[in-house]
């Protein structure tokens, strides 16, 4: 559902900034959560869960935290780490982050920073739609009439393993796994008449 | 619906707050028989007051706001037979509570609209229902009661037929076909006006497969974890 939305983590101690940071976000083209964090100890329990696609830190909070920082990024390579300067930050800090702005940016000189780091190239694939190929959709037929794995795959002249690869690539189309669910799904879409399922014996 | 962004919770944040963040906190509340009128309470404060492991509560109170546990919270053999009569409240929630009433919602709807996908419908929801009940049933009479031995006597490994490998391969992902049902609901099956019930019935399968999944993840991250370690003791 909510594949390409981009994970945001903003760690600041200001609320000031916290919330102007989050309403140019929110009201951004960036389809995002975003949330917040006070430190690097609470990012890596959050990491720990969740997939986070971007930190947005006060890179003086990164002072004499470099191996922490260090740590997050090896443990989580799909992390962007930008900085918001709010003063002269030292080398040491800025080797950490992938980019930086600073509180003076306009709004689109912050957005065209974080589109130059490619974060939000993911939310531009194309959406998952369920239209099926017309393979999937003969393996469908045969499977919401109850043949087996095998029996599709002999009367189609495909191997079992091609079954398999179609049934899962349907179930990521349609996002419906079970037998049944995938019986109601060929009928509203009329991939099958109503007629051709016997309801007393489905 | 489960990743929402919501606080990372610790002890000394007030239970009201966290509350009126994420509501389907008093489902957990519930399941730990804990009153709803918290007060101006804290994390600490109530734990304290109703004799709970904190570390127990603050990690299943962060499952439900989206966050794993990093370590096993259990502490002591009060914690497992918390976190069983959890469990167990949970499934008087399910059997007793949101199924019934899922099923009514599905049962009304295939009545207002007689088209023959809804009687599928209903024949699948009561053909998985059943599915369910079973499952709870088993995990009351063999799993359950299993953990609770585990733990009151030292047991004999050797000849115990059971153990926690077997439940854990037992345990099924019971909210996958709740999944199959709403993504019908929401993406696929027709169905003309009838908002309210219709809200209501769907409203009522994602509180249904929250709780679900987080039943699933207690089991999964913290119990069985247990188990093997008891085991292996």
């Amino acid at each position: 559902m909510s594949r390409h939305r981009l994970h945001i983590a903003i760690m600041v101690h200001s609320q000031i900034i916290y919330e102007g940071l989050h309403t140019v976000l929110s009201q951004s083209e960036i389809d995002c959560i975003i949330c917040k964090v006070d430190s690097l100890d609470d990012l890596a329990d959050i990491l720990h869960s969740k997939k986070v696609d971007l930190l947005i830190i006060n890179p003086l909070l990164l002072v004499n935290r470099e191996k922490e920082a260090r740590k997050i990024r090896k443990n989580h390579p799909g992390l962007s780490i930008v900085g918001i300067n709010l003063s002269i930050v030292d080398n040491h800090s800025l080797a950490l982050l992938d980019s930086s702005f600073t509180i003076f940016d306009t709004v689109e000189q912050v957005l065209s920073k974080l589109q130059r780091i490619g974060i939000d190239s993911e939310l531009k694939a194309p959406s998952n739609d369920d239209n099926l190929t017309d393979r999937e959709l003969d393996v469908l037929t045969q499977l919401v009439h109850g043949y087996s794995n095998k029996e599709i795959a002999d009367s189609l002249n495909i191997s079992i393993h091609t079954v398999v690869t179609h049934r899962k690539n349907i179930t990521s189309k349609t996002g419906i796994r079970s037998q049944s669910g995938l019986t109601i799904y060929a009928i509203s879409k009329r991939i099958i008449s109503i007629e051709d399922i016997d309801l007393q014996n489905h | 619906m489960y990743n929402v962004s919501r606080t990372y919770i610790k002890s000394g944040m007030k239970l009201f707050d966290l509350i009126e963040e994420n509501p389907l906190l008093l489902l957990m509340m519930q399941h730990f028989d804990i009153d709803f009128r918290v007060g101006d309470l804290t994390m600490s404060q109530l734990c304290k007051e109703k004799g709970i492991n904190e570390k127990l509560f603050t990690s299943i109170a962060n499952l439900y706001n989206g966050f794993k546990p990093k370590e096993n919270p259990i502490d002591s053999v009060d914690d497992v037979k918390q976190i069983v009569r959890f469990l167990k409240n949970s499934h008087d929630y399910y059997r007793n509570d949101k199924y019934p009433q899922i099923s009514a919602y599905i049962k009304q709807l295939q009545e207002n609209h007689p088209e023959k996908e809804l009687k599928l419908l209903e024949k699948f929801f009561n053909e998985y229902f059943a599915e369910v009940i079973d499952h709870l049933y088993y995990e009351d009479t063999v799993a359950f009661p299993y953990f609770i031995e585990l733990i009151s006597h030292k047991p004999n490994n050797k000849n115990n037929l059971y153990s926690a490998k077997e439940y854990s391969e037992h345990h099924t992902d019971i909210e996958l076909k709740i999944k199959d049902i709403k993504n019908l609901l929401l993406k696929y099956v027709i169905i003309n006006d009838d908002l309210n019930l219709r809200r209501k019935l769907l409203f009522s399968l994602f509180e249904l497969e929250y709780d679900l999944y987080i039943h699933s993840l207690i089991e999964e991250t913290i119990l069985i974890p247990f188990g093997y370690n008891m085991e292996r003791v």
